[in-house]
């Protein structure tokens, strides 16, 4: 099933919206950084750089065909200020699956903002999505992200070790992932009906 | 790389690569439904049973990513096919090789596929120097999980409704063993020495 978000989608505290081309600057001061890349596959960015892969992003706002992503830029409520970015990719039509990614402005780490942004995409991903099964990968060494996977009710189902090569050291991965049904049980609990 | 040299022997088997003549052996464990998970190609009928034969057939060596390396396990006593093992090779960068395994159920249960294995990762980790051995499964079946184990892999992953698998949820378990993980004296039969490339 295609998925054609109807934008912005709102939480407490955030908005999701697609980029626009205003945003390459405050993109631009995170993706610098080496400590955001860090275990990113991208290398930190020049303004350059981020100026396209914003271009690229005001495109990618609906799931048509396997492999399409959605990637939304999360703005602050308080502040207007966009303080980081969430992704939803469509890996498997057939078999239903979703990937999830974020990453976010330092400056606005340990807030719970990243957690908040993220279940908003997983509601789009299990309800309008009719998504079955949403995984997330990180480094080992990425506690932060592995944390927030454990925030949002994500298991963890790999833990792969020198299974390749990353930035030329071997890699170990954690994936993490969360079905419709135990997102469903969860969502359940928090909203009792 | 120094050549390869086959065939391999064990204590019980010997391991060749397929030939022509294998088709009948083949025949009789192929196409049960219970071999057909992780097979290169679906074989259900005769006719498909002939082209896995040709497909294995050609896979006699690894020279580049890509490349398999299939060997029919022969049982030395009756000179007869009980199963295959297979070594593909997935990532040069990284090392990385992938196994599978078949054996015909009549011949389960008496140590012939721990017994190939162990000869196919001395090959993989000494020849083809091979730095990860990954195994993929049906995380229903036991004989494998128990074998993998024996091993001494590492269950890596624990896919839970990840595909499909003929209309089904599937459920899929990967096993892993580094180079310095595996244990030469686990081996069943010393191989002859081989040259190595620094
Ligand atoms: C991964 C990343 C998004 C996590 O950010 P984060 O700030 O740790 O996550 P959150 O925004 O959900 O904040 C959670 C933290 O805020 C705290 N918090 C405060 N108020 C909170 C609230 N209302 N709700 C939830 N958590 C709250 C939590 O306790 C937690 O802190 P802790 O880790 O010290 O326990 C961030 O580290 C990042 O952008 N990294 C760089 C890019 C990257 O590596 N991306 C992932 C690649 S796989």
């Amino acid at each position: 099933m295609s998925l054609y978000p109807v934008y912005p989608l709102r939480t407490e505290r955030l908005t999701l919206r697609p980029f626009t081309r205003g945003d390459v600057d405050a993109v631009y001061a995170y993706r610098r950084r080496e400590d955001v890349t860090r275990y990113l596959f991208d290398t930190a960015l020049s303004r350059e750089e981020c100026a396209l892969a914003v271009q690229q992003r005001i495109g990618q706002l609906a799931l048509e065909a396997e492999g399409d992503k959605i990637i939304l830029g999360v703005e602050l409520d308080d502040n207007g200020a966009l303080i980081g970015e969430v992704s939803l990719i469509w890996r498997s039509v057939e078999a239903r699956q979703g990937e999830v990614g974020w990453i976010f402005d330092p400056n606005y780490h340990g807030h719970g903002y990243a957690t908040e942004a993220a279940n908003a995409l997983l509601d789009l991903a299990f309800g309008p999505g009719a998504i079955h099964r949403v995984a997330a990968r990180c480094d080992v060494r990425n506690e932060p992200s592995w944390r927030l996977m454990e925030r949002l009710g994500m298991r963890r189902e790999a833990h792969f070790r020198e299974h390749a090569l990353f930035k030329s050291q071997w890699d170990e991965e954690f994936i993490y992932a969360i079905l419709w049904q135990e997102w469903q049980a969860l969502r359940g609990e928090q909203t009792p009906t | 790389m120094s050549s390869l040299s086959l065939p391999i022997q064990t204590d019980r088997l010997v391991l060749r690569t397929f030939e022509r003549s294998d088709i009948d052996g083949l025949s009789a464990y192929h196409a049960l439904p219970s071999v057909q998970r992780y097979v290169f190609s679906r074989t259900r009928d005769a006719s498909e049973v002939a082209s896995a034969l040709g497909i294995m057939r050609g896979h006699v060596s690894l020279q580049r990513p890509g490349d398999t390396l299939t060997l029919a396990m022969v049982c030395k006593g009756e000179k007869v096919l009980v199963g295959h093992v297979s070594l593909h090779w997935s990532d040069a960068t990284a090392g990385q090789g992938e196994v599978r395994f078949c054996i015909n159920p009549a011949y389960a249960g008496q140590g012939f596929t721990r017994e190939a294995l162990s000869a196919l990762y001395d090959l993989a980790f000494d020849h083809f120097h091979i730095h990860r051995v990954f195994a993929r499964c049906d995380g229903r079946n036991h004989h494998s999980i128990k074998l993998m184990q024996q091993m001494g892999m590492r269950l890596e992953a624990h896919y839970r409704e990840h595909a499909l698998f003929q209309g089904e949820w599937d459920e899929e378990l990967h096993f892993a063993i580094l180079d310095r993980e595996w244990q030469r004296w686990t081996k069943v039969k010393d191989l002859p020495v081989r040259h190595r490339v620094a």
